[in-house]
């Protein structure tokens, strides 16, 4: 942690409106003093500064230099909107300079040095991704600008090939819009019909429902991983087995678990598995489509243009080989390259690493912003079984989560999301309209969790004072 | 709008902060002469009323029709630039959504939502037989509110005309973050809030006249 964080003593103007303990005690020591307020978890506890581990937060926040900033009238920046967009490592920084510096060029298309160079590189990038994700042939990655047109790749090219008229595909209400709006414009055109599943009492997506909704007619199956509303995570072996069971594929919206947990696509079986770059540390404008090998080779191209075909003639053309086919066009290099740079930092801190830190700041986000008074968070409690993801979606009673989310940034420094966060249906089932979702990466800590914690307090103490 | 009138039109008041001072619940024009079926008195609705604008009960410093809206925008720009803490501005924001007179539930009609924001907004638009143009607005978050309230302030009452040639930037001002907001965002929900006030007269005045230009003509 850098010095700069520890000695920042705030002096919010609304003192007189806040919780008394409002002055951080930071040290680079990690050494936490918890105030009764916020202590109900049992983890926090007085260590001995000299005995305390330096917790994963802290010992990547230097790394992250853009995190290192005053916002607004000088507060602190505490950033959590990583569900949104995570941000980026100097090492991935440096790389996608270094590319632009040294060996920038277009990829397969020359002989020259650059572009052996770059095409090098850029494959190098797309083996990366593969073992990172444990894709069988780095040929079964195939790069997109994100996940949402890595989903339309599917739509279009599965889709408007393999389905007809009443063929199901079964989505939950969770789904981000992503994942949602592409099937719907592939049913206008093919007539396929979307089955939804609901919620449980407990707020998560009801695979038993699931289970009985994947039927002879489900010729696709698209769930998220980890719902970016919800926190909830899907059991997809379970699901994989009961889609393949009706010969139906699967397609995961693997967005939010990619850039926090291990996931390996042999071993959940999956058809089709899509993920953003700029969440998982990586540059924006890159992600990816794993498609199984077989798939890949009998989908039609998706897009037309130069990379993706073999031959050219005037009336027609032959299509290149999976990836290339649906690669149309010069990609985006650098931020391949980047998302690569991104997968070696990630994997030199293992994810098993980062799922674990996650899941203990999880666990103490859930905790303090329950103690809130009039909080209402949205998706499972946790429990010994029940793991959720590091983000939060809540709303305060009687406030806009909107309103919520401009007086924290502007008076605290917090930067949370407020919205639907693209999931409208999910929203509407909950009978709400917006919520508020403070989402974390492995690179926060509990002080950025007490730091919004406190914010929030004084936000509500601050809109109440109004009414 | 002529930029020019905006900036010679200088009182010397100003710093009282005059939309503040405003009370903004005129006795409303009724816009529905058939009180069973709602839903026609939506945007589309062309019932133009024949009663005048009425004083509002406590009037105020400068009378609502002494003021062009080119001089209700300077003095909007002015109050903001007033007030360059955020807190500050959310503060007056707060106090402005609380004089914003809120919709009944009735009120809160899907035909009149203003899509694309992060809030809930209603936008009730109509204009009454002098050609003014009159504006309802209510929101479920009380920032969104504050800007909507200096919007009805500037706007309510305006000739389509004036209505019409506000530009997102003339608000610039209008704020709550210490950068000034350049671009038109989906996240500025106001900005919304104003295209719509535009569409939705231009429609009105469309379906009146079948001509936008007529009565945007001085
Ligand atoms: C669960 C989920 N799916 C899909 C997306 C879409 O990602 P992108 O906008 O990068 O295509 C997101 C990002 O917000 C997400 O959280």
């Amino acid at each position: 942690m850098m010095t700069m964080e520890g000695v920042v003593l705030k002096l919010p103007s609304f003192t007189q409106l806040m919780n008394p303990n409002h002055f951080t005690n930071r040290t680079s020591l990690n050494f936490r003093f918890t105030f009764p307020k916020y202590s109900s978890s049992s983890t926090a506890s007085l260590s001995v500064p000299a005995a305390a581990p330096v917790s994963l937060g802290h010992s990547t926040r230097p790394d992250f230099e853009i995190l290192h900033q005053k916002v607004n009238n000088g507060s602190k920046l505490v950033y959590l909107d990583n569900a949104a967009t995570s941000q980026k490592p100097s090492a991935v920084i440096d790389a996608v300079n270094n590319y632009y510096r040294s060996y920038n060029s277009n990829v397969h298309r020359g002989i020259h040095f650059l572009s052996a160079r770059a095409t090098d590189e850029y494959e190098m990038a797309r083996r990366k991704v593969a073992a990172f994700i444990n894709a069988s042939e780095s040929s079964e990655i195939v790069f997109t600008r994100n996940a949402t047109e890595a989903i339309n790749l599917v739509a279009y090219s599965w889709g408007m090939s393999n389905l007809k008229p009443k063929d199901e595909i079964v989505l939950t209400i969770a789904e981000h819009h992503s994942a949602i709006v592409p099937w719907q414009l592939l049913s206008e055109k093919t007539g396929a019909v979307l089955k939804f599943v609901s919620l449980t009492e407990d707020e998560v997506p009801d695979t038993k429902m699931l289970q009985e909704l994947v039927s002879k007619k489900t010729k696709l199956v698209v769930v998220h991983h980890v719902s970016n509303m919800l926190a909830s995570v899907l059991p997809i072996n379970e699901i994989v087995q009961w889609a393949h069971d009706v010969g139906a594929k699967v397609l995961v919206d693997a967005c939010q678990s990619v850039p926090h947990m291990v996931v390996d696509v042999q071993n959940l079986g999956v058809d089709f598995l899509v993920a953003s770059s700029h969440k998982m540390c990586g540059p924006t404008g890159v992600g990816f489509l794993y498609g199984k090998s077989e798939l890949l080779a009998a989908m039609p191209p998706f897009l037309g243009g130069g990379e993706m075909i073999s031959d050219v003639f005037l009336d027609h053309s032959t299509y290149a080989d999976p990836p290339s086919r649906f690669e149309a066009g010069t990609p985006a290099i650098g931020e391949a390259i980047g998302l690569g740079a991104a997968i070696d930092y990630l994997s030199e801190i293992g994810m098993q690493k980062i799922h674990d830190y996650e899941v203990d700041l999880a666990n103490y986000l859930y905790e303090s912003l329950g103690t809130v008074p009039g909080v209402r968070i949205y998706g499972p409690a946790p429990s010994a079984t029940v793991h959720r993801a590091a983000l939060c979606s809540f709303n305060v009673e009687g406030l806009h989560p909107t309103d919520i989310a401009t007086f924290l940034d502007q008076q605290h420094g917090v930067a949370i999301r407020s919205g639907h966060h693209c999931a409208q249906p999910l929203h509407r089932y909950l009978g709400i309209n917006a919520s508020a979702r403070a989402s974390l990466y492995f690179y926060n800590t509990k002080e950025d969790v007490d730091d919004f914690v406190r914010g929030l307090v004084d936000t509500v103490d601050f809109f109440n004072s109004f009414k | 709008m002529n930029s020019a009138t905006a900036t010679i039109f200088r009182p010397p008041t100003l710093s009282i902060l005059p939309p503040n001072s405003y009370n903004l619940t005129p006795p409303r024009i009724q816009y529905k002469p058939n009180q069973s079926n709602p839903r026609t008195i939506s945007t589309r609705s062309l019932q133009i009323s024949h009663r005048k604008h009425i004083t509002p009960p406590h009037p105020p410093e400068h009378s609502t029709t002494t003021l062009t809206v080119a001089e209700k925008l300077q003095i909007l720009d002015t109050e903001f630039k007033s007030l360059p803490e955020p807190i500050d501005r959310v503060k007056r924001l707060l106090h402005y959504a609380s004089l914003l007179p809120e919709f009944d539930e009735s009120g809160r009609v899907e035909s009149d939502r203003v899509t694309g924001c992060t809030a809930q907004v209603w936008l009730e638009v109509t204009f009454d037989v002098e050609g003014s143009m009159r504006f309802r607005v209510d929101s479920d978050s009380e920032i969104t509110k504050g800007f909507c309230y200096c919007l009805i302030w500037l706007l309510d009452g305006a000739a389509a005309g004036d209505v019409l040639e506000i530009r997102v930037d003339d608000l610039g001002e209008m704020n709550v973050g210490i950068l000034p907001i350049r671009a038109s965002s989906r996240v500025n929900t106001w900005h919304n809030v104003l295209i719509s006030m535009q569409r939705r007269t231009k429609a009105l005045i469309m379906e009146a006249y079948g001509d936008p230009s007529l009565p945007l003509l001085p």
